[in-house]
């Protein structure tokens, strides 16, 4: 495994608290953590353990209730929207259960959307081969099976070079085989590119791929993990 | 309550907004139908039922002097039912705290002292003058109410050339003066004109006419036809110098409210199909995208047993609930809309009474109509979400499927942003759609157009008809033909600057089969101040040796030019001449007719005489010249233009204002009511494109140009079809308010269009802005979360 001094993103006593009418729900209860640059890191936990309320907040679509986060030297609890805007289109890329990809736009021209702002991309083409897609450069989403569409957003998450990949259950959606392929996706761009990753997941069979895995129960880290061996994606079946 | 009426309940609620954007389009369709269709009615009814109780007659005519004897044989014509004749005459008056002279038109009334059979004035104040007395007057009631008179004033008459002090004892209206505009004016001045009603003996003193009448007047049995009794009364009156006897559709006042009820049912037949169209499109745009975003919900019921009625009553129910609400508004709005503007038809209209109840038959015709267009939109959308299969409902939708056509090769060669491509690529996919959008906002445009273009008509037809056409400052009516040589005379007034003379003359022109009866000016060629001037502007100069008449005439009589007109001159017993028609000219004003008048003085076989002329004046002077006026015998008459131009440009002014606010109000609604639909439905079905953008980390503005951007497209792409459509709708317009009586140009400035396009555009931005709202509330993580 490698070590790496700097960590990504540390987080101090995050808290976050959703109210709905009279009920106040305890999302995040003090979490401190540490993500190191360049780690793929899973976190797994049932269903309302908090593990997507942290992902949110890292990538700058949440904010925290209570508690601080840094990304590298710069702390993001309290950024302005606009600056939380800008880090996201500089630094994050996201990956979702539901690709969400823009309809009426091809593969090449989602991924576009992101090149056309970012500051020091990759071709579109460059980011659809990484991901096996550059055959389908031209097609719809409509045109694409549901692993196309996956990998088309993992591309598109990656064509800015970001700092991190943020991805909230990336296989949820897909058989296993065409799951195997979307984490083959992100374990390249992990090793080429020392890509940060975060992956969300039910699916306890992924964590063998990972350096690290951590464990959420009611808003809180249960358990740590480290993988003294990783296994490759096309070793990991379910 | 059942659950399923709970949830329609809650579905309006949750709906309001658009609810209420369609709602307000429809209330605008619904008032304009109420107050158009009401205030025709209102003015048909309260017309028929004036006439009705005042006895207005049915067939006019005038003569020079008529001995009485001949009333029973007027009365024996076959159809006819009751016969008034009457002394009529022009009188000037000198006002007390008036500077120039004011003019009068001067009826008798029945020797007897009783009521007249036809034409009954109405006493609305004071008592009628005593038969036996000179010195007394009734005067018409706007005249009195214009010039401060209560019964017991006195003002100076001058009488077939004697001035003679006269005291109102009575104030009065008439069915014969509704609309009341003395002659040569375009605009009722009721300080300046006024009717004065004599005891007989004074009038036929004043005019030298005891034992005899200048007008009779007839009712005709109901459903005797009015041609042959006046083909006969004009044999009868022939010999006495009959201007040609006509019937209620050439009775002055009468023809102008024949005008503005057909201008009425006009506008009642353009907008509100306009509104209504509208309403049915907004309806079907979002009760399509409502059962979209609800096809769980509808396999779930389907899942439940509600059966397919139940679905489609569920939907229609909520348009109807939409519709009710837009109804229920536009009776209000409609309701106040007519009560205000038949106040404003009051100032032109004297009635005695206003029969303005809306009848519950035309409330019920705009609620039968609203809830048909609503109904209509939404029927498509409700039939789909009745058909739904469960099992398909309940399955996500299909995503919408882009492919790659010629059109989209063309798009991308141009290499747009993403952002700007997803736009033109979600217009392009639903092509229908997109063209309906434009179509509506086109619509808006059209109304904003067709209702900015009446003030530059106006100014326009002011500009022709007096600063280019009519220079004279003031024109004199002389009693009597007077020779040309009296022009000197009028040149010497004081103040006078210029002098020109024409001769007018009565007379009836026929060509073939067609008759038509209008006023010919004789002219010398070179004239300065009135000037036929053409719509396109030409200067035309009266034909020696022949006829010119404007187009509108000559297309009454079916000539062309080189046909041959015969004109009855009918001041002169009807003496004919024929004259070859020389030339026609466009004019807005009129049924003109002119001949050089050397032409026509040779027709008469006399040396030239003129009856009115016209002068220009010097203003430091001008109170000479009005008191010199007023003293001067041979003067039946002076009609002062530019006091007349004031008065139109005010009347007018005033009404164009009332009138252009409601139709800009009803263009902003149109377009609010279009693009905020339109975005909202983009809003919905780009929640999570959007959703999706903001998370790759573009900023709100940038979002918000996707959802903004398509809507101004939109609305920008609607400017010139709405340009188009709104000049076709101008045209409609002018066409149908043209009359006998006058035309309105079609005049369309730049300005016109670039203020309609601006007031749209910005309506749609503003529409756009508020939907944009939504973009700062999208809630990143939810939308990103579910699934569609």
């Amino acid at each position: 495994m490698e070590t790496q001094v700097q960590p990504v993103f540390r987080t101090e006593g995050l808290t976050r608290i959703y109210t709905s009418g009279e009920v106040a729900v305890r999302a995040l209860d003090g979490v401190d953590l540490t993500l190191e640059a360049g780690a793929f890191t899973v976190l797994l936990g049932a269903s309302g353990s908090g593990k997507s309320t942290l992902l949110n907040i890292l990538g700058g679509l949440d904010r925290a209730t209570a508690g601080r986060v840094w990304f590298r030297d710069t702390e993001i609890t309290g950024a302005s929207d606009a600056a939380l805007t800008r880090f996201r289109r500089d630094h994050v890329g996201f990956v979702f259960q539901f690709y969400n990809l823009i309809a009426s736009l091809t593969a090449r021209e989602n991924v576009q959307l992101v090149t056309d702002v970012a500051r020091n991309p990759m071709p579109p083409e460059e980011a659809l081969d990484l991901v096996d897609m550059g055959h389908r450069i031209d097609h719809f989403p409509a045109q694409l099976s549901g692993g196309e569409q996956q990998r088309v957003a993992i591309a598109r998450a990656i064509a800015k070079r970001p700092d991190v990949l943020l991805c909230d259950e990336p296989t949820g959606a897909l058989d296993s085989r065409t799951g195997v392929r979307v984490l083959e996706a992100l374990a390249a761009v992990n090793d080429r590119f020392g890509t940060t990753t975060v992956v969300i997941t039910h699916n306890a069979a992924i964590r063998a791929m990972a350096h690290r895995v951590i464990r959420f129960a009611d808003g809180r880290v249960a358990e740590v993990t480290e993988n003294a061996r990783r296994l490759p994606p096309s070793a990991i079946d379910w | 309550m059942r659950a399923l009426d709970r949830k329609l309940l809650r579905d309006l609620r949750r709906q309001s907004a658009q609810g209420a954007a369609i709602a307000l389009v429809l209330a605008c369709g619904v008032a304009i139908l109420l107050m158009s269709v009401g205030l025709s009615r209102a003015l048909e009814e309260t017309r028929a039922a004036y006439y009705e109780r005042n006895r207005f007659a049915d067939v006019f005519a005038s003569v020079r002097r008529v001995p009485r004897t001949l009333l029973p044989e007027i009365a024996a014509l076959p159809g006819v039912l009751a016969v008034e004749a009457r002394i009529e005459g022009a009188a000037v008056l000198d006002l007390p705290g008036r500077t120039e002279a004011a003019q009068a038109r001067v009826l008798s009334l029945p020797a007897d002292g009783g009521e007249p059979a036809l034409n009954l004035p109405l006493l609305r104040e004071g008592r009628w003058p005593d038969p036996e007395s000179a010195a007394e007057v009734a005067v018409n009631e706007p005249f009195a109410r214009a010039n401060g008179f209560r019964p017991g004033d006195s003002f100076t008459a001058i009488l077939d050339g004697r001035a003679r002090v006269l005291t109102i004892t009575g104030i009065a209206l008439s069915p014969e003066f509704i609309y009341t505009i003395g002659p040569g004016a375009m605009m009722p001045d009721n300080a300046g004109y006024g009717i004065l009603w004599l005891s007989d003996r004074a009038a036929a003193a004043a005019f030298g006419m005891q034992g005899a009448f200048s007008t009779v007047a007839l009712s005709l049995w109901a459903g005797a036809p009015e041609g042959p009794v006046i083909d006969a009364l004009d044999r009868l009156l022939a010999p006495f110098g009959a201007v040609g006897a006509h019937g209620r559709d050439a009775q002055m006042s009468n023809a102008f409210l024949d005008a503005e009820i057909t201008q009425l049912r006009t506008i009642a037949a353009i907008l509100p199909p306009v509104f209504l169209v509208i309403t049915t499109y907004l309806v079907g745009m979002v009760m399509g995208r409502i059962v979209e975003l609800e096809r769980a919900e509808i396999g779930l019921l389907k899942a439940l047993g509600y059966g397919r009625g139940a679905i489609l009553g569920q939907y229609m129910a909520l348009s109807a609930g939409v519709a009710m609400a837009g109804v229920l508004l536009g009776w209000v709005l409609g309701t106040v809309l007519s009560q205000a503007m038949a106040r404003l038809y009051a100032q032109y209209f004297d009635f005695p009474f206003l029969i303005f109840g809306l009848s519950p038959g035309v409330y019920a015709l705009s609620a039968v109509l609203g809830l048909a267009a609503a109904m209509l939109g939404a029927l498509r959308a409700s039939l789909r979400a009745a058909a739904l299969p469960p099992a398909v409902a309940m399955a996500p939708p299909v995503p919408p499927s882009y492919r790659r056509g010629i059109a989209d090769r063309a798009l991308t060669a141009l290499r747009p942003s993403q952002p700007t491509l997803m736009i033109l690529r979600g217009l392009l996919r639903w092509p229908l759609r997109t063209a309906l959008s434009i179509l509506g906002l086109a619509l808006a445009v059209s109304v904003l157009v067709a209702s900015n273009f009446f003030p530059d008509a106006l100014d326009f037809l002011v500009d022709q008809s007096f600063n280019l056409g009519n220079r004279q400052e003031a024109i004199l009516i002389l009693g009597a033909e007077a020779p040309e040589g009296a022009l000197m005379a009028v040149a010497r007034l004081p103040g006078v600057l210029q002098a020109e003379g024409q001769s007018v003359a009565p007379v009836r022109l026929t060509h073939g089969p067609r008759q038509k009866t209008a006023t010919l000016e004789a002219r010398r060629p070179g004239a300065d101040l009135a000037r036929i001037v053409t719509t396109d502007g030409r200067t035309v100069e009266p034909p020696a040796g022949g006829l010119l008449l404007s187009e509108r005439l000559a297309a009454a009589l079916d000539a062309a030019p080189g046909d041959m007109i015969e004109v009855a001159l009918l001041a002169r017993g009807g003496e004919v001449h024929a004259l070859p028609l020389a030339g026609t000219v466009p004019l807005y004003f009129g049924l003109g007719a002119w001949t050089d008048l050397d032409t026509f003085s040779r027709l008469l076989r006399e040396a030239p005489r003129i009856s009115a002329a016209g002068v220009t004046l010097d203003r430091a002077a001008e109170a000479e010249f009005h008191a010199a006026v007023k003293g001067l015998p041979g003067v039946a008459g002076t009609i002062l233009l530019d006091r007349n131009v004031a008065a139109f440009r005010d009347t007018i002014g005033e009404n164009v204002l009332v009138v252009t606010s409601i139709y800009a109000f009803l263009g902003i609604v149109i377009t609010a009511g279009v693009a905020y639909n339109g975005a909202r439905i983009q809003m919905s079905e780009r929640a999570r494109e959007l959703a999706s953008l903001r998370i790759l980390g573009f900023s709100r503005g940038e979002v918000s140009y996707v959802l903004v951007g398509e809507t101004m497209l939109l609305a920008l792409l609607a400017q010139p079809p709405g340009w188009w459509i709104g000049a076709a709708v101008a045209r409609l317009l002018t066409d149908s308010f043209a009359s006998d009586l006058y035309s309105v140009p079609l005049v369309l400035n730049p300005a016109t269009f670039a203020q309609a396009s601006l007031v749209c555009l910005l309506a749609a931005f503003a529409a756009a802005m508020v939907v944009r709202r939504r973009i700062d509330r999208l809630d990143l993580v939810a939308v990103l979360k579910t699934r569609e």
